[in-house]
């Protein structure tokens, strides 16, 4: 029996200006769901290229939920995005380049070569870096947000966990602090519906992770995470909601993972029939729709955009390729942090 | 100067940075109301209220993982658990993400966990151990075992000013029973720095924690033999004062490890195989340790005896390198 | 992405756990054009099946890699672009091609082999004696002093567990000059001839300069062939004999009395000077009779003695050039006359240059006059192999005192030599050698006219 709260759909663009966002906000979301999908894509080939080591990891089908989220997000709002949260990066200002060059390993990405994958985060742009552990970094989202609150500024932590990780004591111990003291905290649930091979009914004996919210004290929502500006407007409410000294949200996004766990899972598990059903459900192709039906996009902003993200991509694989592979020499450095790495934005 | 006692000079450090700086704050069990399971924190709330010395839940990866939150984010947190066993409920947190956020991702987590250790009273086997050389072993954190009020206070200012994760390893042993001269003005102790507690010229013991009073006990007995027995405090146990202690290994050419941790992987391990490795010509005889033997802490009173190194064990020790 | 340029096709890494991949199927053939992007080839590894997308666009020039192969991730599978490979050696993963040349193979492994890197030895410790606790057990620091001083911890007292050396005791033995429990060993030799005294060596420099450096105030000389040679005889003797060296003084008042007497007549009619020495030579030459032992010689594990003597005499060169002993053989038939010609003849034939192999070797016994300089004691180095060599010493007018018929003692002035016995005490005991010197001096003191 559910107790989370359902989110409606948005329907109207008069909707989503109450919301908050206007025709051009719109078409750049638009914009940054395709080029979230063209850096996983493009990545992906990399991939089976052999260009880039390790796994691959995409969120293929969860660009709505990420991007909505992060769309809804402050300037000084800080984040833990996670591997199928891609959108955030894009979102937040990370510039494609860099991410091709951390897939590869390369000086220019983010984590230096240090750390793969979407292990990396631009601190300036108010993210920090994910591990593999899940959900290790909610603990440090609510401590964001746990200064937040002592220092009394007006800033919002938001931290995504997957439905899988949500079985784990880390998510417990965050949403009991955050609940008991009321802190500026968002948490976002990535629902694919597949943690690996492993179904939701092993990892959650509720009907929905977000019923879980009221356990803690604050409340929970489903929402449909296809939807790009559902998703929006509940971020927006619950982030508003922290800011103001509301306390926590639980917000679930429902999608299906699209692509295996890491791109060398075929996902046999799947039933084919899931696939088929949310392959009817594409988040962008979604949203290109609903521009085409509710803000009159036509053909030529379509190509326009569709054009320049292309181009996007095509220059940031060649600036990523040129850029230098790390200097084994420097691996003993920066083990420990220097008082001049504390000149950062947040400790000013 | 005043005379305090190594937990009256804990407090007063933490208070001392408190006024300082508003970054700074304690988040743990029972340290807000309470005062803390020891009174490390007794008066803290009345001044700094309830936003700066917290009552967590019981939770330490909340502690801990929020502690790097909002260190991220600019604070100077002062995490504190209520005994330095109950880490390893963080410990996932800790060698995750504090340790490696800075190699990894170039974030600095400017975190102290402040962690009561060490046994002595029949605290059993969760409520007596000193977990120093699992977290020495993995790269990015420090640890700090200050021995002395004087020190308790300075390490404990060194650690807040700290870039990076500080693990405070307060003995429990001593909080009360020793009681020394401590400066009232504010002063840091450099990490990774030794002190030289006694000079001798014949056998180096090499220590930290509880057990400095130990060996000073022992090296009486053994003035008395007509050894003169130097005895290096350590201080913090990572990073280490190699060059300190491959000093006196090349002075005395005799050297004695003691911890109170167990033998198998103690850190001091770790120091008897670098002095071989880099005094081999300077050693007159085998470098020997003395540290608990392999088993959980005991309950009993006999047993613990039998597990904490005693002066006995030390004056046995410091005899048989004497006249190897 | 057109180019003209090779690009490999490679084996991508499908999982972090992956190590290997097989070519299902190749969807181009060799010669084909393709497009970027555009799928070119099927794997299959243990986690996935997938298609490999073509990293650029062109003619696929190589492929290298059959279908049905199995190969390493990183694997160049084929090429775009570039040239179109040489008949490739068949599957160009190496395992084919290195069973055809069986003799290289080793050499090409080794060297795709990264290079075992020399490791580092950890410092050996300078003398590795046998292990275990007792005298020869050196720990590393006592190895090390040993060694800076040129010590031998044998000799060295031990106070440590089974009697073993410690660093107190080396470091005490080395601040104590080397003055060791070693019985009888005296530090400081002494050149066996009229040379210049060479100073004892003092016990080691405590920290010593490497060679070919200088520190201020010192310069440099090489040295010559005769001084290593020296350097090598003395330190070999002294390493061999376990020299010892007794002292007496003789009153040397008839001596000089007969000398006076024999002078003018020795000129004349012999042309040659009785010296001091040759008095010295023919008493000490009569006494070696009672004394085979100091005329003796150590052989293998046997004594040598013998009945005849071949007497050394120790000759300086021509200033700082050295020392050189010639021999006079079988000078036990000598008399005074005879010894002083032989002497004569032999420093002659020594300041000339003149002396030949033979002159030189097999001598049994020398004698060595370090007092032409005034000094009147030395511990002179024995000539190996003899057993034993005579120091004498300057002729010095001395106060001394003599006891008459009745008993009363006065003090008279007296021309004194004090000689010494330097003797290898392996073979010769100090009583043996004690004998010997009073036996000498009775026949110097008793000397009698011409003969003793």
């Amino acid at each position: 029996m559910a107790i989370a709260r359902e989110a409606e759909p948005v329907g109207s663009f008069s909707e989503v200006r109450e919301a908050g966002l206007d025709r051009e906000d719109l078409l750049g979301v638009y914009r940054n769901m395709l080029i979230t999908r063209g850096v996983e894509e493009r990545g992906h080939i990399l991939y089976r290229q052999g260009k880039i080591p390790g796994s691959f990891y995409t969120g293929r089908g969860n660009e709505a939920a990420a991007v909505g989220v992060a769309t809804a997000m402050g300037p000084d709002d800080v984040g833990t995005p996670l591997h199928r949260d891609m959108g955030v990066h894009i979102t937040r200002g990370v510039e494609p380049w860099r991410i091709f060059a951390n897939y590869m390993g390369r000086v220019d990405g983010p984590a230096r070569g240090r750390d793969g994958n979407v292990h990396m985060a631009d601190e300036q742009l108010g993210m920090i870096a994910m591990v593999s552990h899940l959900p290790a970094m909610l603990p440090v989202a609510v401590g964001c947000a746990l200064a937040f609150r002592i220092r009394e500024e007006p800033h919002v932590a938001v931290g995504w966990f997957g439905e899988g990780a949500s079985a784990r004591g880390d998510a417990h111990e965050s949403m009991t602090l955050a609940g008991t003291r009321r802190l500026p905290m968002v948490f976002v649930c990535d629902n694919n519906q597949f943690a690996y091979s492993t179904p939701t009914q092993y990892e959650y004996a509720t009907e929905h992770v977000a019923d879980r919210a009221q356990a803690y004290g604050f409340e929970g929502v489903v929402v449909d995470g296809t939807d790009v500006l559902a998703v929006y407007r509940e971020a927006k409410r619950a982030i508003e909601k922290a800011r103001s000294g509301g306390g926590p949200t639980l917000i679930e996004c429902l999608t299906l993972r699209m692509e295996g766990h890491a791109v060398h899972d075929d996902a046999f598990y799947v039933p084919k029939q899931m696939f088929e059903k949310w392959a009817e459900s594409d988040p962008i192709e979604r949203f290109r729709t609903w521009l085409r039906d509710n803000a009159q996009l036509t053909d030529e902003e379509e190509d326009d955009i569709a054009a320049s993200v292309k181009k996007l991509l095509l220059t940031a694989m060649e600036r990523a390729e040129e850029s230098p592979q790390p200097d084994p020499s420097t691996l003993l450095e920066g083990v420990y942090a220097t008082p001049e790495d504390l000149d950062t934005p947040h400790h000013k | 100067m005043a005379e305090l006692t190594y937990l009256q000079a804990i407090s007063d450090g933490l208070r001392t940075e408190m006024r300082r700086d508003k970054r700074v704050f304690l988040i743990g069990e029972d340290v807000g109301v309470y005062g803390g399971a020891f009174k490390v924190s007794l008066g803290f709330q009345e001044e700094f209220g309830p936003w700066r010395v917290i009552d967590a839940p019981l939770a330490e990866t909340a502690i801990v993982g929020g502690a790097t939150g909002a260190a991220i984010m600019g604070l100077r947190p002062v995490a504190e658990m209520q005994f330095a066993d109950f880490i390893s409920c963080a410990w996932d947190h800790l060698v995750t993400i504090a340790a490696k956020q800075r190699w990894r991702a170039g974030t600095p987590v400017p975190i102290v966990v402040r962690l009561p250790s060490g046994g002595g009273f029949s605290g059993g086997p969760f409520h007596s151990q000193n977990p120093e050389s699992s977290f020495a072993h993995i790269p990015g954190l420090k640890c700090v075992c200050p021995a002395t009020p004087e020190d308790a206070k300075g390490l404990l200012i060194s650690a807040i000013e700290d870039p990076n994760p500080v693990l405070y390893f307060e003995h429990k042993h001593l909080y009360r029973r020793i009681k020394a001269e401590v400066p009232e003005e504010r002063y840091t102790t450099p990490i990774g720095k030794a002190r030289i507690h006694q000079e001798g010229s014949d056998i180096s013991v090499i220590t930290w924690g509880a057990m400095v009073y130990t060996a000073e006990e022992a090296a009486q007995q053994l003035d008395a033999d007509g050894v003169s027995v130097e005895i290096v405090d350590l201080r913090t146990v990572m990073p280490w004062d190699k060059a300190a202690v491959l000093e006196s290994a090349r002075k005395t050419s005799k050297v004695l490890v003691l911890h109170e941790d167990t033998r198998t992987g103690g850190f001091g391990a770790e120091i008897a195989a670098t002095i071989s490795e880099e005094a081999f010509e300077d050693l007159d005889a085998p470098v020997k340790r003395i540290a608990a033997p392999d088993t959980p802490v005991p309950f009993s009173p006999v047993l613990e005896k039998a597990f904490i190194p005693q002066v006995d064990d030390v004056v046995a020790g410091l005899r048989e390198l004497a006249a190897y | 992405m057109a180019t003209e340029t090779a690009v490999d096709v490679v084996m991508p890494q499908m999982g972090v756990s992956v190590s290997e991949g097989t070519i299902t199927r190749w969807l181009k053939q060799e010669g084909e054009q393709i497009e970027a992007d555009e799928p070119l080839l099927e794997i299959s590894t243990d986690k996935v099946d997938t298609e490999v997308p073509s990293p650029a666009s062109g003619t696929l020039t190589q492929i290298l890699v059959q279908e049905g192969e199995t190969v390493a991730v990183g694997t160049k599978l084929g090429q775009i672009g570039g040239a179109a490979g040489a008949p490739a050696p068949e599957p160009a993963a190496a395992p084919e091609a290195s069973a055809e040349e069986a003799a290289p193979e080793p050499v090409a492994a080794a060297e795709e082999a990264p290079a075992p890197p020399a490791p580092a030895p950890a410092a050996p410790a300078p003398a590795p004696v046998a292990s275990g606790n007792g005298k020869a057990f050196v720990s590393p620091v006592v190895a090390r002093i040993a060694s800076e001083h040129g010590v031998d911890p044998s000799q060295v007292p031990g106070t440590g567990q089974g009697g073993r050396v410690t660093k107190k005791d080396i470091l005490a033995f080395v601040e104590g000059g080397g003055a060791a429990a070693a019985p009888a060993a005296p530090a400081a030799p002494a050149p066996a001839a009229p040379a210049p005294a060479a100073p004892a060596p003092a016990a080691p420099v405590a920290a010593p300069v490497a060679p070919g450096e200088t520190l201020p105030g010192e310069s440099l000389e090489p040295i010559t062939a005769m001084r290593r040679g020296i350097a090598e005889h003395m330190r070999r003797s002294l390493d061999t004999s376990a020299h010892v060296t007794s002292a007496i003084e003789v009153d040397f008042s008839r001596i000089v009395a007969t000398r006076e007497k024999l002078k003018k007549e020795y000129q004349s009619a012999y042309g040659v000077n009785p010296t001091y020495l040759a008095f010295i030579a023919a008493a000490t030459v009569e006494t070696l009779r009672d004394y085979p032992y100091v005329n003796a010689e150590m052989r293998g594990d046997s004594i040598v003695t013998r009945n005849f003597v071949n007497l050394g005499i120790a000759v300086e060169l021509a200033e700082g050039k050295g020392l050189i002993v010639p021999v006079i053989r079988n000078a036990e038939g000598l008399n005074l006359l005879g010894l002083a010609r032989g002497i004569a003849d032999i420093a002659a034939k020594a300041r000339n240059k003149q002396l030949v192999p033979d002159d030189v070797q097999g001598g049994t016994f020398t004698i060595t006059n370090p007092g032409g300089y005034g000094t009147f004691h030395g511990t002179p180095v024995i000539s190996q192999p003899q057993s034993a060599i005579l120091g004498t010493y300057a002729l010095v007018k001395r106060p001394w005192v003599i006891t008459d018929e009745s008993g009363n003692d006065a003090i008279a002035i007296k021309p004194m030599m004090n000689i010494t016995l330097t003797y290898d005490h392996r073979l010769v005991d100090g009583a043996y050698a004690g004998r010997f010197l009073r036996d000498l001096r009775e026949r110097l003191e008793g000397w009698d006219g011409d003969g003793e």
